[in-house]
């Protein structure tokens, strides 16, 4: 495993009470490898109406542990692979079935959650961990995680910088976009397993209830802020790196004490109420 | 059916099937190279349908072959783009999107910009440039898909019913806009509409559809009485019987496209 100690030294200068400690550095490393993700990748979902998709995504979270411990997996192999696996087969479907795309989903969300119920059912001890994947916990995220979170950050990099017009195309038309030679279907592909990667890590940090919001609040704060569709990959970014570090400041303080998902998740619904009232202000100067 | 070597698209024997129901019938016509075919005919009768098998959207019995193979560059401009229109998305960038190697996020390019703004220019609506794509009118909307299809420099153009929701003198320069631009660009173009008037003026070929072909060719030998009436009915039949082009469009003979609506 790479030594990622320079890191979490970059992550103890962080000006906060308890940043010495070694979770508390890993639990920053990991919101600031996520939060950008989630941002940018929720700009697409905005775009593509693909909030129902990546629900049922997290939602297999749970199924991906379960059936990881019954095959003697490692649950932190097991759900992302999983999740991957569903995304893509909810992506598959869609294509190829005459059923609209909200009722694919619907099938495949049921099926998921109504597997890990099954498996949580008959085994208790796994019943102990429900409670993580409803809530998340980004302090318990492990080294293990976060090397794998470089790598998909690397990823995500890459396919925003090659991905970002073309994926524009496609969620603007598909049929003008394939008219016009652009391999939409690839693209749409790509997006949906990177998406499915994504969520999975992030219901580690947010839990599977607010795997959603992660993606969707800051997008949706950005597009009331920004003027441009550049301007809202920025703006997103923006509202979700600021709502995840001072999120994580303000649970950790003894007065607050709440959980760091939930805590961050409400930092950024304050974003999107400042960013109604900027653009209602905005709407009135122009009118 | 006559074979031409100067055909743009032949369709034949095309049909389409959808849940049992026959929305195409053996389908067989000759799009002209270089022609303004405008494809007419009453709601439901495959016009849209005929288009979407053309850009392989939908499944079909038969054949379309196109002049000039599989790699044909198509510009395609449908009727209306279901867009967020609350998403900060500029008309700069929306042709951009398309040519620009550099991701948007780290703005448009010199050499992009430059470029969105000559096909604008081409499209006459070089002062969209810094507007929002949600704000834009239908006529406005209309114009800047124009000017991303013809970003392909397209051999073949597909518009679906252009003139759908833009008042009839923006419908008008429309179709000016587009003789000037398939004379100077000599590119095919194909076309849904459902006014008449406009089809006698600009067609320079028409397929009348419902289901299967009712007839094809110069408007001035195809839009007759007994056509129209096959096409659209006893009441259409009846107005037509007059000499059409002593109609103007817009009057009488437009008059029942008017209630006609989109079909799927």
């Amino acid at each position: 495993m790479p030594d990622l100690s320079w890191l979490f030294h970059l992550a103890s200068l962080f000006p906060l009470d308890g940043m010495d400690l070694r979770f508390m550095q890993q639990a920053l490393v990991a919101l600031v490898l996520l939060a950008p993700m989630t941002a940018a990748l929720g700009v697409q979902v905005v775009c593509y109406r693909m909030a129902f998709f990546s629900d049922a995504v997290g939602h297999s979270a749970f199924a991906g542990v379960a059936i990881g411990l019954i095959l003697g997996v490692n649950p932190h192999i097991s759900m992302p692979l999983f999740g991957l696996a569903v995304g893509i087969v909810i992506m598959f479907m869609q294509r190829f079935s005459a059923l609209p795309s909200d009722t694919v989903i619907g099938v495949v969300f049921s099926a998921v959650v109504a597997a890990g119920l099954a498996v949580v059912s008959r085994n208790n001890t796994i019943a102990r961990d429900l409670q993580q994947f409803l809530y998340g916990d980004i302090l318990t995220m492990t080294e293990t995680d976060i090397c794998w979170l470089l790598v998909l950050f690397a990823i995500f990099v890459l396919f925003q910088i090659f991905a970002f017009n073309r994926l524009l195309y496609a969620g603007t038309s598909g049929i003008i976009a394939r008219a016009h030679r652009v391999p939409v279907a690839l693209f749409e592909y790509l997006f949906a397993a990177l998406l499915a990667l994504v969520v999975m890590f992030s219901v580690w940090g947010v839990g599977v209830l607010l795997v959603t919001a992660m993606l969707i609040v800051p997008a949706a704060s950005a597009r009331n802020l920004a003027r441009s569709a550049g301007g809202m990959f920025w703006w997103a970014i923006l509202v979700s790196l600021t709502s995840a570090v001072a999120g994580l400041a303000l649970s950790v303080q003894p007065w607050m004490g709440t959980a760091t998902g939930a805590t961050i998740i409400l930092v950024s619904c304050v974003w999107f109420v400042a960013s109604v009232v900027v653009s209602s202000v905005r709407n009135e100067r122009q009118g | 059916m006559e074979q031409n070597n100067d055909a743009a698209i032949v369709f034949d024997h095309v049909s389409v099937t959808r849940s049992g129901l026959s929305i195409l019938d053996q389908v067989n016509a000759t799009v002209p190279r270089g022609s303004c075919t405008v494809l007419i005919g009453p709601n439901g009768a495959g016009k849209t349908t005929l288009l979407l098998a053309l850009l392989g959207e939908v499944g079909y019995r038969g054949s379309i072959t196109l002049g000039g193979g599989r790699g044909l560059r198509i510009g395609y401009v449908p009727q209306k783009l279901a867009l967020d229109r609350g998403m900060p998305f500029t008309v700069a960038e929306f042709l951009s999107m398309g040519v620009q190697k550099r991701p948007l996020w780290l703005g448009i390019s010199r050499t992009a910009g430059k470029q969105a703004l000559a096909l604008l220019d081409m499209v006459h609506a070089a002062h969209l440039i810094r507007r929002r794509v949600g704000t834009l009118s239908g006529g406005e909307m209309q114009r800047v898909l124009l000017a991303l299809a013809l970003q392909q420099n397209p051999e073949l153009l597909v518009l679906d019913e252009p003139s759908a929701g833009v008042d009839f003198e923006g419908g008008r320069l429309f179709c000016e806009l587009l003789d000037d631009l398939r004379k100077s660009q000599g590119f095919t173009q194909i076309m849904v509409s459902h006014d008449l008037g406009m089809v006698a003026h600009h067609a320079t070929c028409v397929i009348c559809l419902k289901r299967r072909v009712i007839a094809q060719g110069p408007p001035d030998k195809v839009l007759n009485g007994d056509v129209l009436q096959a096409l659209f009915g006893m009441h259409m039949g009846l107005i037509c019987a007059q000499d059409h082009t002593h109609s103007m469009p817009g009057t009488s003979v437009a008059e029942p496209s008017s209630r006609e609506h989109r079909h799927a």
